[in-house]
């Protein structure tokens, strides 16, 4: 038995690449169906933990699903923005605490979301080193963006260009890092997070500048009279905020008119919940509310439905590839009668014959095994990322 | 609905603290802590809110909390409050510049919006630690006008009663009293300016719009502070100003330095106190100081 295992051992080393093809294709053979299951049953977790957690949401008419993923796990496609107005008649109608995101920019990969202080209480998170921010040009960072981008408490971020090509467009925000959020195990973890109106100033729309009555800034100046002066292009504007210029900062126009991607609304019972979503189904009021849990539920029956496909089609690989497996080992063992006959005439019993072929297929089927394994719980640990990767 | 939140989460929070009983802090420590804009709101609140309440008036009495900004720590504290209440009407210039709990956040002239009044016209000028600034935009010194005043207090006595309602009918009471205070605060006021009426006036800030609007008083402004001496081409602007407003008094926040008043009083112009007190007066409390302000305006001249 052991000289048999030995035989084996030694044949499927000598034949490696055959070998190897072989338990390669029964390892994928083995591990897709797994691996599938496992990736759509985490990551369907992962999601729906977040939606469920978020009982409504708010936004412009539009893809419900691209409001969700922009909102709870800061997707790149932006919805259609709402008006901080909304902001506020939501909270005046007294049947939800509203929550505003604003998470149009971005600081190199990492989501720069505006919004309140409420959304840490809301999402349960706490602030590991150093604080929330206070001031306006302040930052608090995920866990994830200050290994990524090795910042802390005191440091500073910038914000990125929407397109480097767009010179007329928003001009990069250089914010102070207040504090690092402890590790959640979220899309928080990857966001960096700032008051709305300090996105309004990355937006432009809030803005610090020279003074105009200023000497210094003569040449920014277009025109004057008693009562205004005209700014040119050339006025200098500040890009990071800091003490000597804060008081600088200001915003033009009715903060009502200044956006908001989402609003997440936090009702205190499930009968506010019922009686606002039945205002917004009645349509007037030019936004859409949605239950995050239940559009999630529709994405996941969608890939459920595209999984029950993958599987089918997996099956039927599988036992093609089961069977071509079959037919080499077949086609091996009779191209190998003369090699056995001369074992049986050395001495060696046909029993020892049959184990020795019997250990060759253990080894390459324990190793397909093994591999798919290790492969499926690769796939446990690192494929809901991905699959949030590639969704969102 | 947030505040209702809070209340509830608050008062879920305190130990012993049973539906029928009002919510007494034991300690001044231990007492809820609600921030305040100016003095007005700190005098309503501990007036309404007192032994319930802690109130924290976050600036010294040099500062003019229109101009005040508050520096990191104090936004820190301000975030761990139970409630902020402002003034409105854009008296909080820094508002936009902090991050507070916007559930927390209590605009006590949001009731009034309808009422306020614009400054026409300004010019940016320095003075004390704020810097330069300009009185533009929406008039904010509410508070002049005694029946806005006392909508302030009915909107601190509101949020009082919605964070801490055990406490509710003790703040109705003490609002009831303060508002006698303040209908007699009115009604004096009313006496002192009646003889002020349809006569040309003048004001040393652009800040009595509200006063000037409830009592009928018409009052041109000018941008002058009363340790500096206007330079000769302000001068000439009030002379040409009196030509067409002849007013015979102006209005000033404090008393003017003596070289100012005896100029002004070459000119025919007498020079009378009416504080704002948007931060505390330097002697007695709010009513104490609007009384003071009724006398000297009620004064023969």
């Amino acid at each position: 038995m052991p000289g048999s295992l030995y035989l084996a051992w030694r044949y499927v080393a000598h034949h490696w690449i055959k070998t190897t093809i072989l338990t390669a294709s029964i390892t994928l053979i083995v591990f897709l169906p797994l691996g599938v299951r496992v990736l759509i049953q985490q990551s369907a977790e992962h999601l729906t933990a977040r939606a469920e957690a978020t009982p409504l949401l708010v936004g412009a008419p539009g893809s419900p699903l691209e409001l969700v993923l922009n909102s709870l796990y800061f997707g790149t496609e932006m919805p259609d923005p709402l008006s901080y107005a909304d902001v506020d008649s939501l909270d005046a109608g007294g049947l939800a605490q509203p929550i505003p995101l604003y998470t149009r920019f971005r600081a190199q990969s990492h989501p720069i979301v505006g919004t309140s202080l409420d959304y840490f209480a809301f999402r349960n998170l706490s602030v590991a080193d150093g604080g929330l921010f206070t001031l306006l040009g302040e930052c608090v960072i995920g866990v994830r963006v200050a290994e990524a981008l090795g910042v802390g408490p005191g440091d500073a971020i910038v914000s990125s260009p929407e397109s480097v090509f767009d010179l007329a467009g928003v001009y990069p925000l250089k914010m102070r890092v207040a504090g690092v959020l402890e590790f959640s195990d979220s899309p928080d973890d990857d966001a960096i997070f700032t008051d709305l109106k300090t996105t309004w100033v990355i937006a432009g729309i809030g803005h610090g500048h020279q003074d105009l009555t200023d000497a210094s800034a003569a040449a920014g100046v277009l025109r004057r009279d008693s009562m205004t002066i005209t700014a040119n292009a050339a006025v200098v504007q500040y890009n990071e905020i800091t003490e000597a210029n804060i008081a600088s900062f200001h915003f033009h126009g009715d903060l009502g008119s200044y956006p908001v991607t989402a609003i997440i609304a936090v009702p205190p019972d499930q009968r506010s919940a019922t009686i606002l979503r039945g205002r917004f189904e009645e349509g007037d009021l030019g936004a859409q509310i949605v239950v995050p849990s239940d559009v999630m539920d529709e994405l996941l029956r969608t890939v459920l439905t595209v999984q029950t496909f993958v599987l089918a089609a997996v099956v039927v690989i599988g036992m093609g590839t089961l069977a071509t497996a079959g037919l080499v080992f077949g086609l091996s063992i009779r191209a190998r009668q003369r090699e056995f006959t001369t074992m049986v005439k050395i001495g060696a019993s046909p029993a020892s014959v049959r184990w020795l072929v019997a250990s060759e297929m253990a080894v390459v089927l324990s190793a397909a095994m093994l591999g798919a394994t290790l492969l499926t719980f690769v796939t446990a640990a690192y494929g809901p990322p991905l699959i949030r990767a590639l969704l969102l | 609905m947030t505040k209702k939140l809070l209340a509830a989460l608050l008062l879920g929070g305190c130990a012993g603290n049973d539906d029928t009983q009002p919510d007494v802090a034991n300690d001044e420590t231990d007492a809820p802590v609600v921030y305040v804009s100016n003095y007005p709101l700190e005098y309503f609140a501990n007036r309404i809110g007192g032994g319930v309440v802690r109130v924290e008036f976050p600036m010294t009495t040099a500062t003019d909390p229109a101009f005040w900004r508050p520096d990191a720590a104090v936004v820190i504290a301000m975030q761990t409050a139970d409630l902020i209440l402002l003034n409105g009407a854009t008296y909080e210039k820094w508002i936009d510049l902090v991050t507070l709990p916007a559930a927390n956040v209590v605009n006590t002239s949001a009731g009034f919006v309808d009422r306020y009044l614009t400054v026409a016209s300004a010019v940016t000028h320095t003075h004390g630690p704020e810097g330069e600034h300009s009185h533009e935009g929406t008039a904010f010194t509410t508070w002049l006008d005694p029946t806005l005043a006392i909508l302030h207090a009915e909107a601190v006595t509101n949020a009082l009663s919605e964070r801490w309602p055990n406490s509710a009918s003790a703040f109705q009471d003490n609002l009831a009293i303060l508002r006698e205070d303040l209908d007699r605060l009115d009604g004096d006021l009313g006496d002192a300016t009646a003889a002020l009426r349809d006569v040309p006036l003048l004001a040393s800030h652009p800040i009595y719009q509200y006063f000037a609007a409830h009592y009928g008083l018409d009052i041109e402004a000018v941008t002058w502070e009363p340790d500096e001496m206007p330079s000769e081409r302000e001068w000439n602007a009030l002379r040409d100003l009196l030509r067409r407003h002849p007013a015979r008094l102006m209005l000033w926040e404090a008393e003017p330095a003596a070289a100012i008043a005896a100029r002004l009083a070459e000119m025919g112009v007498g020079a009378l106190v009416f504080g704002q007190y948007g931060n505390r007066p330097d002697v007695g409390d709010y009513l104490d100081a609007m009384n003071a302000n009724a006398e000297r305006l009620g004064a023969p001249r």
